[in-house]
């Protein structure tokens, strides 16, 4: 590899890394720090470094903000962390697989699942039974996800084989399917509890939600997992660009990689929505800005997505609490409102012309 | 070259198709039949018109495509019977173009070719990859080009890194698709001599469709014509016969030797003259009406006996379609599923009363071919000497040659069997036997009966 004259107009790949990693901490730091109560940075890395056990600084701080840090902001900051690199890993999964670059996590029915599935949870009376224990949205929503693509999947499918066309067109159809089901529960509900309604609309409008460190760590195996086996399919995907018949003829399985495909990126927009509703823009943009700096290699792709996700959700939801302070926005204005004018000014300034 | 291939190998082919039927759907059967073999070391050309199945006979022999009947072999082994990744580590597939959405590089692209060898995911590249895909690069000539964007390429430089990808699997056997079809003719040459030198120094078997026919009589010693089947299988001189080709290809060309030239040249029919048919050939004095493979054995028997004969009308497809293009002088031709057509039923028409036998062959008579069997009843009223063959049959009859009067009822029976219209078609028949035809049961005696007749038309 060391014989690679790479394009001088793209920067090396691990200064790029290395900076993300840093940009990634700082901006975690910052979006702790920030809010109410501000906690310098000092204090936030030694109540962080007391909590594992092996450090013991002298607790000179007041102990409410270790109590904020850890029950409020710490939590919310890792979720967004969480949703913003599994929503854009899913984007550039689905771009790859799909060689189109109009493709983002929710285009195969993932989004219309996850909101009938908060739905129901917020219009049915069950969460006055569970909700002592869990919260039922974001399980509904999850399920409401993964069901919505094994459907399109298996309506997609005929003699053993998963045509890319159909699996658009059948994510489209049941995608206004689902929608409208929605819609209709919601007018035939009695909708005398407004809160209820509200509460749903601002789910929908994508937010990070506050859930405890118990979902949070189950959120967190399912997106570590699934993108562990996004790093590993990049090859795959690398091979798929050339088109299914010459994967194929490259000896690649290409049924199976294509269902290993769309399964992590399922898994992967469901732990997020369930956690987040349905935040538009990351999971479409990220992995474009990604393949702006660093090439359309997806072995350094996807991880470059996953870190540049992360940094970029942590803003969003920063500027979200912060801006209207007290009042909180949803997340979803700013990835548009911050993210669309980066991007396009990366586009337009880029010397060469972008074929993503 | 050829004595490392011969004790490599030995005589046994590489790639070979076995009967093989195949169609997209069901119902519409693409090739049927079709046989064929590639032994390790040959350099063949794979000609034929557009739609006539030849990318479908690639993607038979990649693997991609399986057959409805028949089988493919790779090494003497079943293709259905191998993993794809080992089919991919023997044959490689140069597409006609690669569409890549992505910018990817070429020495990135070049590396997808080691994809087969690469342990399933985690698996990386190692030293050796690395000098294999070094070495792809050097004989293909884009090692200069490695980190150029593969997108940014022209069409020639293109089409090699593709053929260095497909160099990079480290196959027996290269599959290309028509590789020069949109290349100028520089880059046609270039491709063309670089595929040529790998087969002749590295000894990869090579099998590319092509439509430059004048490229193909240069380059390959042997060609395959096909047309929803092989045609012709031999050498350029043969196979490249204007008669032939008109009929395949449905056009008038002229074959010859340029001056200066040390290769077969096709030309289009020129603008001034308009192609006329030839005229010092013997005008074939026989026709026949063929169909599902019901004619095979009589034309190959009328070949053999140097009888010039035409044929039709017949269904692109058809079995009796592919030997007829081969056999016979002229073809009436009919597009695949279609009922025949009143045009094609008045060229049948027009031949029957040029000609003077007509060779019924036992084919199954549905709605799709009546119209023929009412042309072969006119032509008969009118006074024109009919064959009819039958399948010889279980009946123990006296004679094989039988006319009306003595027909056993086995044989009517065997002619209602292949009755698809409901009575209409068996009225043909029946009317046919009335109008004096004679019915032959085997091909011996119908040659016997052909050559009274051609005998007493001379």
């Amino acid at each position: 590899m060391k014989m690679v004259i790479r394009p001088a107009r793209r920067l090396a790949t691990p200064v790029v890394f290395v900076f993300l990693i840093v940009a990634l901490l700082v901006t975690m730091l910052v979006a702790i720090s920030f809010g109410s109560v501000s906690i310098p940075f000092l204090t936030i890395i030694q109540i962080v470094l007391n909590n594992t056990g092996i450090f013991h600084f002298f607790a000179y701080w007041d102990p409410v903000l270790a109590i904020i840090l850890l029950q409020v902001r710490l939590p919310v900051v890792l979720g967004a962390a969480l949703v913003g690199a599994a929503l854009a890993v899913a984007g550039a999964l689905f771009q790859g697989m799909l060689r189109n670059p109009l493709a983002d996590p929710y285009l195969i029915g993932t989004s219309s699942g996850a909101a009938l599935g908060a739905t129901i949870a917020f219009v049915l009376p069950f969460d006055t039974v569970y909700g002592t224990f869990f919260s039922l949205t974001p399980v509904l929503a999850f399920i409401g996800a993964l069901l919505t693509v094994l459907l399109v999947y298996a309506l997609a499918r005929s003699n053993q084989q998963t045509p890319v066309v159909m699996l658009l067109l059948a994510g489209v159809v049941v995608n206004a399917l689902l929608t409208a089901c929605q819609t209709l529960i919601l007018n035939l509900w009695p909708s005398d509890n407004f809160g209820r309604i509200l509460g749903l609309f601002n789910w929908l409008s994508g937010g990070i939600a506050l859930v405890g460190w118990g979902p949070l760590g189950l959120v967190a195996v399912i997106v570590l997992l699934s993108l562990c086996g996004a790093m590993a399919l990049g090859r795959v995907l690398d091979v798929f660009a050339l088109g299914e018949e010459a994967a194929a003829h490259l000896g690649l399985p290409v049924e199976l990689s294509k269902f290993l495909i769309v399964i992590v990126a399922s898994l992967l927009t469901a732990a997020a929505v369930s956690i987040s509703g349905l935040i538009g823009f990351v999971g479409l943009v990220t992995p474009h800005l990604m393949r702006l700096l660093l090439g359309p290699r997806h072995r350094i792709l996807i991880p470059a997505s996953a870190l540049a996700g992360a940094i970029f959700m942590i803003l969003a939801d920063l500027l979200a609490r912060s801006v209207l302070a007290p009042t909180v926005l949803p997340v979803g204005i700013f990835t548009a409102l911050v993210g669309g004018p980066f991007f396009l000014f990366l586009l337009r300034n880029n010397k060469r012309e972008y074929k993503w | 070259m050829v004595e490392k291939l011969i004790a490599t190998w030995g005589q046994s082919p590489l790639l070979q198709v076995q009967h093989v039927t195949f169609g997209y759907t069901q119902q519409q059967v693409l090739l049927y039949d079709v046989s064929m073999q590639v032994l390790a070391g040959e350099f063949i050309g794979l000609l034929g018109p557009n739609g006539s199945g030849k990318t479908t006979l690639l993607r038979l022999l990649s693997g991609v495509l399986t057959p409805q009947q028949g089988q493919v072999l790779l090494e003497g082994r079943a293709l259905s019977q191998w993993k794809q990744r080992q089919v991919a580590r023997r044959v490689a597939v140069v597409p006609q173009e690669l569409h890549m959405p992505f910018d990817f590089t070429v020495e990135h692209m070049v590396s997808l070719g080691r994809t087969p060898f690469i342990s399933s995911f985690w698996g990386s590249r190692q030293s050796q990859d690395q000098a294999i895909i070094q070495d792809a690069m050097q004989v293909t000539g884009v090692s200069s080009l490695a980190g150029r964007v593969f997108n940014e390429l022209s069409g020639g430089e293109r089409q090699r890194v593709t053929i260095a990808m497909a160099l990079a699997q480290q196959p027996l056997a290269l599959l290309l698709d028509e590789p020069t079809s949109h290349l100028d003719i520089k880059y046609q040459i270039e491709t063309l001599e670089l595929v040529q030198r790998l087969n002749r120094e590295r000894g990869v078997t090579v099998l590319a469709a092509m439509h430059d026919l004048n490229l193909a009589a240069r380059y390959f010693p042997r060609l395959l014509l096909f047309q929803r089947g092989v045609v012709a299988d031999a050498s350029p001189a043969e196979v490249l016969e204007p008669d032939l080709l008109s009929r395949v290809y449905g056009i008038q060309v002229r074959v010859g030797i340029l001056r200066g030239s040390e290769h077969l040249s096709v030309l289009p029919p020129t603008l001034v003259d308009v192609p006329v048919t030839l005229e010092h050939e013997p005008f074939p004095m026989v026709h026949v009406i063929a169909g599902g493979g019901s004619g095979a054995l009589m034309m190959r028997a009328l070949a053999d006996a140097q009888i010039p004969f035409s044929a039709g009308a017949l269904h692109i497809g058809d079995s009796d379609h592919a030997l007829a293009l081969r056999l016979a002088r002229e073809v009436l031709t009919e597009q695949p599923y279609a009922p025949i057509s009143p045009e094609i039923l008045q060229q049948v028409h027009d031949r029957l009363q040029q000609v003077s036998l007509l060779i019924v062959c036992p084919t199954a008579i549905g709605p799709g071919n009546l119209g023929l069997l009412q042309e072969a009843v006119q032509a008969a009223r009118r006074g024109l000497a009919v064959i009819l063959v039958t399948e010889p049959s279980q009946t123990d009859c006296v004679s094989d040659i039988s006319t009306l009067p003595s027909l056993s009822v086995g044989e009517l029976a065997a002619f209602k069997a292949r009755d698809y219209t409901g009575g209409l078609g068996f009225q043909c028949i029946e009317a046919l036997l009335q109008a004096g035809a004679i019915v032959t049961t085997s091909v011996a005696s119908s040659l016997n009966e052909v050559k009274k007749h051609v005998v007493v038309s001379h």
